[in-house]
């Protein structure tokens, strides 16, 4: 594979933004109205967040905003100001952690392509941290903004009730 | 028994390439970036059909930060490209014929730039007569839109005398089914990264489903021989047959060129809707008749497809779908015409299940209507024409022996979901309706498919690979094959694995380098599964031969006692190795490496796209229909699959499912309608794929696994036909639910909104 280096020099005009970036502090300068999937994926080229549509349909730029699930094609850098970002590279609290929602997403093939993947378990991972114990309606309502054209969603549906149990277990023995 | 993670057991496994997925650390190729790289981009015509009369470069030429505008001059070789024919230009110079032509492309050192270099240009257009239907291009004096015409293909397939067997048909249905033009829609839109190496080479990595054909395409544009282009080509986020066809490839290799930089090219969701290939809308008209015991006396068909303005593999979509409207089922007569028209809508082409799905429907369409007609039960009827083992193909042509027909027809019947129909049939108003509102209305109903796989009859369809020890001790699997999410890794490590004893820590997969791998044929057409097992057939003996050799000498033992086991080669006992293969790789003298070259099995009829090898399947839906609303939401599927032997367990249910999915779509949903030869539709606020919300209900598959005996074929393609029978199913249901035939898709829910007065009687139960 090629190197994957950074294309260009991070742009040095526009404010300089600080926000937390998967628990560490960053500062990026970037004009105000920036994208953060563009800061994310150009300047920083953390490319788990993809792009698939850019008008906040596909969901598979998802981010979490402290915490809430947001599209990053629709935020901009200043409404991250002072926040904390969570990206799928930092879903699961360390480099070689699996959170039990991409746990789950393995064993039970929640995932073709794997390009929806990030976004879609970003998604159910903030539903899970909300209600360890979702109902189906709850998981649908939770992940209707996240678009999979590949696995027809039965396995994303038992992955998340798969992930739901991984917790329950793991509240039970820890 | 149904397949899922439970009945699987220990051959559910985690797919290799998924560890990466889960957590984000996968680059896809539209993710690479490179030092000092360019953004292309490319203009697009303004007009549906126009003559173009001048094409003016130089202010966009002297924007700052662009380093190239590139436009028809500027194709060292051939300005065009096909898979089957090159009739689509690079770059338009005479005549545009559809919105996503091309005309220029830049290369700035940002997008900005290159946006605003793609305003700069300036061309003078002279707007043509829009031909934006079939009908209007076959009219005649219609302006052509090639120098031979406005037909792209014809085909035809006739036995007997269908016009004249009408007359002793005790029933006839005649209908005519319109399928809509569907989009693949692959989150990850196309592009990728193109680097002319120092050595003067181009790497080029952008997903195909067909490295070394896109390294051909791309020789011709550029006029480079094929071994100064390297194609890397997986992973590829989604294809589903559209990324199949060049897309932005010649673009960005020329620009690439052009500008001796790296260039990233990444459509836009906007510009793949535009440019982007979709379904074949198909204008399907069948006319067939029953003797009143319910054979099928006579089927005419006639075929009108809207193939956009270029060839891809429009012709061969065409072919697939005259063999389809024949299907699974016996005739006396058959009369089958079909065309495939040029016009200036956008591009039709490949795309899972490959004029099946229009096929399919409208066949099983017919079979519903006559079946009500003679009063025979819609699944009995079927029966009673269905092909069985022995029977020759559609064509009348010898195929391999299989009774996959009969298989799913009665494994369909004996499942939960029929019988649920049967029940409800000899109890009709009973306990279930009894808690349902009365303007929600549920139905069953079912549909076969049969389903050719591989290329067909006289196209080339090349397949086989490679396998090698490493120097560094790993066993190399090589393929040309490409991994778009369908699990053809999980699958190859499983074959190997299975195969041969190894670990999986033993392997290295190598595909989608064309640098790396040999000719293996496209991964399309729902072959590579058994591509890959026959390959591996093949090459198993000689290469396990050559393996124990190595470690019969280096060990000083004879090869007859020893065996191929995780980690190295063990006595026959198994157990701890005797030797590990990076010790042999290490010691050996000669490579340890065993390759296969074969043709996909064909028919021996002289009929172009033919199939030899089919898979079945019968699928079972139960609807629920809102009458105030008319929507339509899909409760409980069953599909029953004849396909031989399951490879790989989650693959399977996921190809099922996945492929039901795109077929509720195509049912329910999508439509990128088109006005005047221009798009409706930009984005996905307005082309609606289904959520998980339109996907939540059940979905069994049942696989059925027997193949005659001494069958030498193995695995059956999987990977298409769950996305056909799903639609013919559903309108079936809607028709068992609210009485209301469907003839066109995706359903239209104002035809299923019940008129006040019937609801009023359904509520107060007057």
């Amino acid at each position: 594979m090629i190197e994957r280096t950074n294309p260009a020099p991070v742009r040095t005009e526009g404010t300089v933004i600080t926000f937390t970036l998967n628990g560490e502090p960053v500062a990026v300068a970037a004009p105000p109205a920036r994208r953060l999937v563009d800061v994310l994926r150009h300047d920083l080229l953390l490319t788990g967040t993809k792009i698939g549509c850019e008008i906040g349909r596909c969901g598979a730029c998802m981010v979490l905003v402290d915490g809430r699930p947001m599209n990053a094609c629709l935020t901009m850098m200043y409404q991250v100001e002072g926040r904390k970002v969570t990206t799928i590279e930092g879903i699961a609290g360390g480099p070689e952690a699996l959170h039990a929602v991409q746990r789950a997403f393995l064993e039970e093939g929640g995932f073709q392509c794997g390009y929806c993947t990030p976004g879609m378990i970003v998604s159910a991972a903030v539903l899970l941290a909300e209600r360890p114990d979702p109902t189906d309606e709850e998981i649908i309502d939770a992940l209707s903004g996240n678009l999979c054209r590949c696995t027809g969603y039965g396995g994303i549906l038992r992955a998340v009730r798969r992930a739901a149990e991984i917790g329950r277990e793991e509240r039970c023995h820890g | 028994m149904i397949l899922n993670r439970k009945t699987a057991g220990d051959r559910w496994r985690i797919r290799p390439d998924g560890p990466a997925k889960v957590t984000g650390k996968l680059a896809y190729l539209t993710d690479y970036a490179a030092p000092d790289m360019l953004y292309g981009l490319v203009l697009r015509s303004r007009y549906p059909h126009a003559r173009i009369r001048a094409i003016r470069t130089e202010r966009a030429r002297t924007l700052p930060g662009v380093r190239a505008v590139l436009t028809h001059r500027d194709v060292p070789g051939l300005n065009a490209f096909g898979i089957s024919r090159q009739d689509q230009p690079v770059f338009c110079f005479d005549l545009v014929r559809y919105v996503g032509d091309a005309v220029a492309a830049v290369a700035a050192e940002t997008p900005e730039a290159a946006e605003r270099a793609l305003e700069l240009i300036e061309v003078d257009y002279e707007p043509l007569p829009v031909l934006d239907t079939p009908e209007k291009a076959l009219a005649e004096g219609a302006p052509k839109l090639h120098p031979w015409g406005n037909v792209l293909h014809t085909n035809e397939y006739k036995r007997g005398d269908a016009d004249a067997a009408f007359a002793a048909c005790a029933h006839v249905v005649e209908e005519t089914y319109f399928t809509p033009r569907q989009m693949h829609t692959y989150l990850e839109t196309e592009g990728g990264l193109f680097v002319p190496e120092p050595d003067g080479r181009l790497t080029v990595y952008a997903p195909t489903q067909h490295g070394l054909l896109d390294r051909l395409q791309l020789s011709r544009i550029l006029a480079m021989p094929e071994d100064r282009i390297r194609v890397v080509s997986s992973p590829i986020g989604g294809s589903f047959g559209g990324k199949d066809e060049l897309n932005i490839q010649p673009y960005g290799a020329l620009l690439a060129l052009a500008t001796g930089r790296p260039v990233k090219i990444h459509n836009s969701r906007r510009e793949s809707v535009r440019a982007g290939l979709k379904r074949h809308p198909m204008k399907i008209t069948m006319k067939t008749g029953i003797d009143a015991s319910g054979r099928l006396l006579a089927h005419k068909v006639r075929i009108v497809a809207d193939t956009g303005p270029y060839a891809t593999l429009g012709a061969e979509v065409l072919n697939f779908a005259t063999e389809h409207v024949i299907g699974p089922y016996r005739y006396a007569n058959l009369d089958v015409e079909s065309v495939s028209v040029y016009t200036n809508n956008g591009m039709s082409g490949e795309f899972r299940g490959f004029g099946g799905n229009q096929a399919i429907f409208a066949l099983e369409g017919q079979m519903d209507r006559l079946a009500a007609l003679a009063g025979i039960d819609p699944w009995e009827f079927r029966l009673i024409n269905l092909r069985r083992s022995g029977d020759p193909g559609p064509f009348g042509q010898r195929i391999a022996r299989t009774d996959g027909a009969y298989q799913v027809w009665a494994k369909l019947k004996e499942s939960e979901l029929w019988r649920e129909r049967e029940a409800a049939a000899s109890d009709p108003g009973g306990k279930a309706d009894a808690t349902r509102p009365p303007w929600i209305q549920t139905g069953i109903g079912a549909a076969m498919v049969m389903h050719g796989f591989g290329l067909g009859y006289g196209i080339p369809d090349p397949a086989g690979g490679r396998l090698r020890l490493a120097e560094d001790g790993k066993i190399e699997a090589v393929f040309g094959y490409e991994e778009f999410g369908q699990g053809l890794l999980g699958t190859l490590e499983m074959l190997m694995m299975d195969t041969f004893g190894f670990a999986r820590d033993d392997l290295r997969l190598v595909v989608g380098d064309t640098d790396r791998v040999p000719d293996s044929g496209s991964s399309t057409a729902s072959r590579t599964t058994a591509m890959i097992w026959q390959s591996l057939r093949r090459m198993e003996g000689p290469f396990r031969r050559k393996l124990l050799e190595a470690a019969a000498a280096l060990l000083g033992r004879p090869a007859d006692g020893l065996r191929l086991g995780p980690g190295g080669v063990t006595d026959a006992k198994g157990g701890e190795p005797l030797i590990r293969y990076a010790d042999i790789a290490a010691k050996m003298e000669e490579p340890i490496e065993e390759e296969t070259h074969f043709h996909f099995p064909v028919s021996d009829i002289e009929k172009i796209g033919a199939h030899f090898l089919y898979s079945y399947s019968a699928v079972a839906v139960k609807v629920e229909v809102n009458r105030l609303t008319g929507r339509v939401r899909v409760l409980d599927q069953y599909h029953a699959v004849a396909a031989g032997p399951v490879v790989n367990p989650m693959g399977y249910v996921g190809q099922i499912e996945g492929g039901s999915g795109m077929a509720l779509g195509f049912a329910l949903l999508e439509d990128a309608i088109m006005e005047n030869g221009r798009y409706l539709t930009g984005n996905l606020d307005t082309y609606l794929i289904p959520t998980i919300a339109d996907l939540s209900g059940r979905v069994a598959v049942e696989p059925v696994e027997d193949l005659p005996e001494d069958d030498p074929y193995g695995p059956r393609g999987i990977g298409e036909i769950g996305s056909v029978g799903l639609a013919p199913a559903i309108a079936q249901a809607v028709y068992e639910a609210t009485g209301i035939r469907i003839n066109r898709l995706p359903i239209d829910p104002a035809l299923l909104i019940a008129k006040p007065e019937d609801l009023w009687k359904a509520v107060s139960g007057q």
